[in-house]
């Protein structure tokens, strides 16, 4: 027969275990909304520069940029895998990596020298634990509210080495956020950038002049408009993961506070049973002692 | 005479969305006015200061680049970052300046990066050094 005592202490247990998941999950639900909260200010920047490409548009300028052409080379690629800092997020980290290594095989297989890059101590550590590719260069500094300005130095080094033919092509592996339900580890192709969102409205309003005056051209400002369209995309990767790993984590821990208030409930019954069994038995010892007394 | 309406937004938020009757904004190569029914126009941005006038006060803020879009008498400035100019400390700026004039310019694609570099940080100076009008 169990021991009513040890039941008890797991029990305590695994309360102690609830109470800090419980906590956790809460922490996490206060976090997401922040984190969603900041994409979503994010878009108004996204929603304005998707406009001002569609007036440049309609100014009958046709819309190419180093940028967004489409390279021959297939020296140099650069992947860039965005995970978390911190674990107890149910598949978050796992699936952005396992998204981060198959993409990394595919890239080895087309381009000569694939660098990796990695944010997030989860993915550095699972990246070494599968022993498949060493990262070139890593970033610890991205939590949960990832800063433009932090995303933009990365940003401005990429457009740099790829202006200098030091890459050909930037890959991003992250968590997109779908809704609160759902989230996938997607690759997304950021460099080049193939097309501007926007410039595909082109033919309605091509057909006069553009109302709009330029300072100092349309094509200077497109100059300018492409590298800045790259940046906030990036962010948005930054953004969509912080996003998703809070929606992770309170997903995960829910599911295991609600598992230890099952286990919970199971050793509660094992513990009562177990004490009523035993007064059951001591109570018979007595009648049978009484009995042997009397007779 | 209408007045104009003036949205600042960065890549992290809407910073800043107000009734104003002018405003002036640092171009790329020169300060430009806008009054209320000013032409539609787009503009690239500099390094600089802007001012809002409304209500006969005059905010002021610094702007790191981007661009400008005018239009119905709406004002869309889309910058990288827009901080209040009193905020803005001249001390931090000198550093950056400094650490700025120490890049290597081997290159022409360094020496852009460089003057890029030091341009902004001299406007973050100058404007955090300009008195409170």
């Amino acid at each position: 027969m169990a021991n009513p005592r040890a039941l008890d202490k797991r029990r305590k247990s695994v309360r102690n275990i609830r109470k800090i998941t419980r906590t956790m999950e809460l922490i996490a639900t206060a976090r997401y909304k922040q984190a969603m909260d900041r994409a979503t200010a994010a878009t108004a920047f996204t929603d304005r520069i998707t406009k001002l490409v569609a007036d440049l548009s309609s100014a009958n300028l046709s819309i190419d940029h180093p940028l967004l052409e489409q390279r021959d080379s297939t020296e140099n690629a650069t992947l860039l895998v965005l995970t978390a800092n911190r674990g107890l997020c149910g598949g978050f980290n796992g699936n952005a990596s396992r998204a981060g290594v198959a993409q990394h095989k595919v890239l080895t297989g087309q381009y000569d020298n694939v660098s990796l890059e990695i944010s997030g101590k989860k993915g550095i550590g699972l990246f070494k634990g599968m022993k498949s590719a060493t990262p070139d260069k890593t970033y610890l500094e991205f939590e949960d509210k990832p800063r433009y300005e932090d995303v933009e130095v990365i940003a401005e080094r990429l457009l740099e080495d790829y202006a200098a033919g030091k890459i050909d092509r930037f890959d991003v592996a992250y968590t997109k956020f779908i809704s609160t339900s759902k989230q996938t580890a997607v690759i997304e192709t950021l460099l080049p950038l193939g097309s501007l969102e926007g410039s595909d409205s082109e033919e309605e309003t091509s057909s006069g002049e553009s109302m709009y005056e330029f300072f100092p051209s349309a094509e200077s400002i497109l100059e300018e408009v492409v590298p800045t369209s790259f940046k906030v995309k990036l962010f948005k990767c930054f953004l969509d993961s912080a996003v998703s790993e809070q929606v992770a984590r309170m997903t995960a821990m829910k599911a295991a506070t609600e598992n230890a208030d099952d286990l919970i409930s199971q050793l509660s019954m094992q513990f009562n049973r177990a004490r009523q069994s035993r007064i059951t038995n001591e109570i018979m010892e007595i009648i049978g002692g009484v009995e042997a007394l009397e007779g | 005479m209408p007045s104009l309406k003036c949205i600042v937004v960065t890549p992290e938020e809407t910073a800043l969305e107000t009734e104003a009757e002018f405003v002036a904004l640092p171009l790329f190569d020169g300060e430009i006015g806008i009054f209320p029914n000013h032409s539609p126009m787009i503009g690239r941005l500099g390094f600089g200061e802007m001012r809002i006038v409304s209500g006969g006060q005059t905010k002021r803020y610094y702007v790191d680049g981007g661009f400008v879009q005018v239009n119905d008498n709406e004002i869309n400035v889309l910058t990288g970052k827009a901080v209040e100019a009193s905020t803005l400390d001249a001390n931090t700026a000198e550093e950056l300046l400094a650490e700025a004039q120490k890049k290597p310019v081997t290159t022409d694609e360094l020496l852009a990066t460089r003057e890029k570099l030091v341009d902004q940080a001299r406007a973050q100076i100058r404007v955090a050094n300009k008195p409170n009008s």
